[in-house]
């Protein structure tokens, strides 16, 4: 920075100067160009050198980082497609000796339950990510733009509850779904997470900043509230709906607590598959060649860890196609202060 | 007075609601015919009572012509809702009117007591017609978010409650003592145990990620080229599920030995012996710890592990919004103090650090907050044990283990002491960001 100012200054000494010399005389003028053009020269290779130093200082630390950040996630692909014998050696190996394709279709053969469990997730992603994107919709147009009576105090009590950590009111829920007699369903999954105050919060904010002036030529123009809301509200606000779209079912794809507390068996959750373990049962599953033993009982970590590129892998993939979106929208919960 | 004030305000309006009738297109002749006939019946009868109460009312004129102006407005209004709401049923309505008008003061309780009802109603239904909107969200906050806040308050002070049997020994304290002492006799994690646990994991890696992602997010602010790609690199981690790779960071850390006696130390270990230190066995059995009493030790090389996948965890949502903040700080002040020949030094603890302040204490509200309801983490790592009996439980976890046996006044008191103890940082963070906050 300092020596950007200092190369400023004697560019800018270098103009005056050539004003001056142009009004007096020819002859000193070039003198005067000549040394000052020497002296920015070697400045600006001086500032050069230093700027590639600090730039290979940034790029350095940025890459180690990074490499640190992205570790976990080479070290879980290598390690699914490892035997379980290299796994297990003493000097770890960062790439497999042998791909072990065996391990993906181990964990995917039947039994395993990671068929259900997925049906089981996508089927309560969807409707939960469509319900709850509905609810938001209508309650934040109405906290928007609607009036009635008491709006704002039910705005000031959804944004007080969510000063209360979730925690408080799960044990109360389990119990509630057990009364209602919803345990083992995907009922049970969907309904008591529709109502996300964060994301009406977010999208409210979003529906506020459309001119109202939009809405009174909208009611000329005869269109009903409803009808507003789609074809206005909806279209305009579309990033936002998006980003609250991924999220809300990324957070699906990812919750664990509550399906532990209330599913068992054929209604778990993708993530309740993964944390149940991998056990060898006794050298029928895992050949002893590879590391299985014959009295069973160890846990076959490389088949965990093909089980978590399983669950990690659709993460990405969304990842890749929507990375605007989901990244804005988790930028936006940065921004909402 | 104030009744034949009001009468003749009533007469007037009715005149001109006649008027207007006549007047407007919709009405068939026949109607029209009938109204026009009225309007001289009524007119009439409307001067002679203007001409008897016009010396009472004529001293304060204003008032009266106020009223007048009131009536006639509202029912204008009330008219055109009407006419909106059910335009089929308006010729009949008139009709109807119009049959009664011969007797003006027979007619006028029709006028005011039944239109307005309805109209009111219609009015307030129009007029509510948020809620309709906001319905489905408040009702299943009322099931699933007020109930349970209203719940816990009260079952956390029944003393022993227990959901299955739904016994309780009286009202008052004895909840919140036998938590805070150990004392519930259910065995699992102790509370001090899993206080302790949850506030150093939390007081360790929030601040040091925070740290570290502004660090990282400067020297991403810094570069031109590659700047996309890395930031991509850093937010990969946010949207890992984190029981999945709390079994990879498991694998890290864990010392495998078989019956086949084929052992690994784990890559931690391994690079560590690089730099000739002893294998430590960070999350089993052995791992080492100190025991403070009967209800707390602390293993310390299992913080280790958790701060480490805690900071690795926490960092791509800190990188991503500090990153965002440096990005949106106005250029015309780095401009600025350019041309005053501002050092290095001074632009950033001077102009950078102010300007993001306000997003750096919001990521240290937030990660607190985070960090004091971890448990997904924990699982991942240590399993649903929460490590070698319940050692690195942490208060969330603390409040889900009385599901099996069924204690929730001893959860619903740990859950309070939780919420008291999220509350409080927030007011500190509040109070503390308001202070040191500036723009």
């Amino acid at each position: 920075m300092k020596k950007e100012i200092e190369s400023a200054n004697s560019s800018t000494e270098l103009l005056t100067n050539e004003t001056v010399a142009e009004a007096v005389v020819d002859a000193p003028k070039t003198i005067v160009d000549q040394s000052t053009n020497f002296d920015v020269d070697k400045q600006k290779k001086k500032q050069l050198a230093s700027n590639i130093i600090k730039n290979i200082l940034v790029y350095l630390l940025l890459t180690v980082c990074a490499v640190l950040a992205f570790l976990p996630f080479y070290w879980m692909v290598i390690s699914s497609f490892k035997t379980e014998a290299e796994f297990r050696e003493s000097v770890p190996t960062f790439f497999p000796h042998t791909f072990m394709w065996k391990n993906y279709s181990m964990v995917l053969s039947q039994g395993s339950g990671f068929g259900q469990a997925l049906i089981n997730t996508l089927v309560v992603g969807f409707f939960s990510t469509v319900l709850g994107v509905a609810i938001t919709i209508l309650t934040a147009y109405a906290l928007a733009r609607m009036k009635f009576a008491g709006k704002n105090a039910l705005f000031s009590i959804m944004l007080a509850t969510m000063m209360i950590p979730g925690e408080m009111y799960t044990l109360t829920n389990y119990l509630t779904v057990a009364k209602f007699g919803w345990s083992n369903s995907f009922t049970v999954m969907i309904v008591p997470f529709l109502v996300s105050v964060y994301y009406i919060y977010l999208l409210r904010n979003n529906f506020m900043q459309i001119p109202n002036s939009l809405y009174q030529a909208a009611k000329v123009d005869g269109l009903s509230d409803m009808g507003y809301l789609v074809k206005v509200m909806i279209p305009l606000t579309a990033p936002t709906l998006v980003s609250i779209t991924l999220l809300k079912f990324i957070g699906t794809w990812n919750s664990y607590i509550w399906p532990r507390l209330v599913n068992f068996d054929e209604w778990q959750m993708i993530t309740n598959w993964v944390s149940r373990g991998f056990v060898d049962r006794g050298g029928v599953l895992y050949p002893a060649e590879w590391g299985g033993s014959v009295y069973g009982g160890d846990p076959l970590n490389t088949l965990k860890m093909a089980a978590v590129c399983m669950v990690s892998l659709p993460l990405f993939v969304l990842f890749i196609f929507c990375r605007k979106y989901i990244m804005h929208g988790v930028s936006k919960s940065g921004t909402k202060g | 007075m104030a009744k034949t004030k009001k009468n003749t305000a009533t007469d007037e309006m009715q005149v001109d609601l006649q008027q207007q009738e006549s007047a407007s297109k919709i009405m068939s002749e026949k109607i029209e015919a009938a109204a026009e006939s009225m309007i001289a019946e009524e007119n009439a009868v409307v001067n002679d009572e203007v001409a008897k109460t016009e010396e009472t009312s004529f001293k304060k004129p204003s008032v009266g012509e106020q009223i007048k102006n009131f009536f006639v407005n509202t029912w204008n209004k009330i008219k055109r809702f009407f006419a909106k709401l059910f335009k089929k049923d308006k010729a009949v309505a008139q009709v109807q009117q119009t049959d009664g008008a011969d007797a003006v003061a027979a007619k006028q309780p029709v006028v005011e007591e039944k239109l307005p009802f309805k109209v009111r109603f219609g009015r307030f239904c129009k007029a509510q017609s948020g809620w309709l909107f906001v319905l489905p969200a408040v009702v299943l906050m009322c099931i699933f978010t007020f109930y349970p806040i209203g719940s816990a308050f009260v079952n956390a002070f029944k003393q022993d409650y227990n959901s299955i049997s739904h016994e309780y020994n009286g009202w008052g304290f004895a909840n919140f003592a036998r938590v805070l002492k150990s004392d519930t006799g259910t065995g699992g994690a102790t509370f001090v145990q899993c206080l302790v646990n949850t506030v150093v994991f939390t007081f360790i890696s929030v601040p040091l990620s925070t740290l570290l992602a502004l660090l990282i997010s400067v020297a991403l602010n810094s570069i031109k080229p590659l700047q996309k790609a890395y930031q991509t690199i850093f937010f990969l981690p946010y949207l890992t599920n984190s029981l999945a790779m709390g079994a990879v960071f498991a694998t890290f850390f864990t010392i495998i030995q078989t019956p086949n006696n084929v052992e690994t130390v784990g890559l931690f270990n391994t690079i560590g012996e690089l730099f000739g230190l002893q294998p430590i066995d960070w999350m089993g059995m052995a791992s080492p710890k100190w025991v403070i009493s009967d209800n707390l030790v602390i293993p310390w090389a299992k913080y280790i592990v958790v701060i480490i996948y805690e900071v690795w965890s926490g960092l791509p949502f800190k990188i991503l919004i500090l990153f965002s903040a440096l990005q949106s700080v106005n250029k015309q002040y780095y401009d600025a103090a350019k041309i005053d020949g501002a050092s290095k030094n001074t632009v950033l603890w001077k102009i950078t650090t102010p300007m993001i302040s306000p997003m750096i204490s919001y990521l240290l509200v937030t990660g607190i907050m985070g960090g004091m309801k971890q448990y997904t983490a924990i699982v991942g790592l240590f399993g649903e044990q929460m490590g070698i009996n319940y050692d690195m439980g942490t208060m969330v976890g603390y409040i889900y283990q009385f599901k099996d046996n069924g204690y929730m006044g001893y959860a619903y008191a740990g859950s309070l002491i939780l919420f008291a103890i999220i509350m409080v940082f927030t007011v500190i963070n509040r109070y503390v960001s308001k202070k040191k906050v500036s723009y």
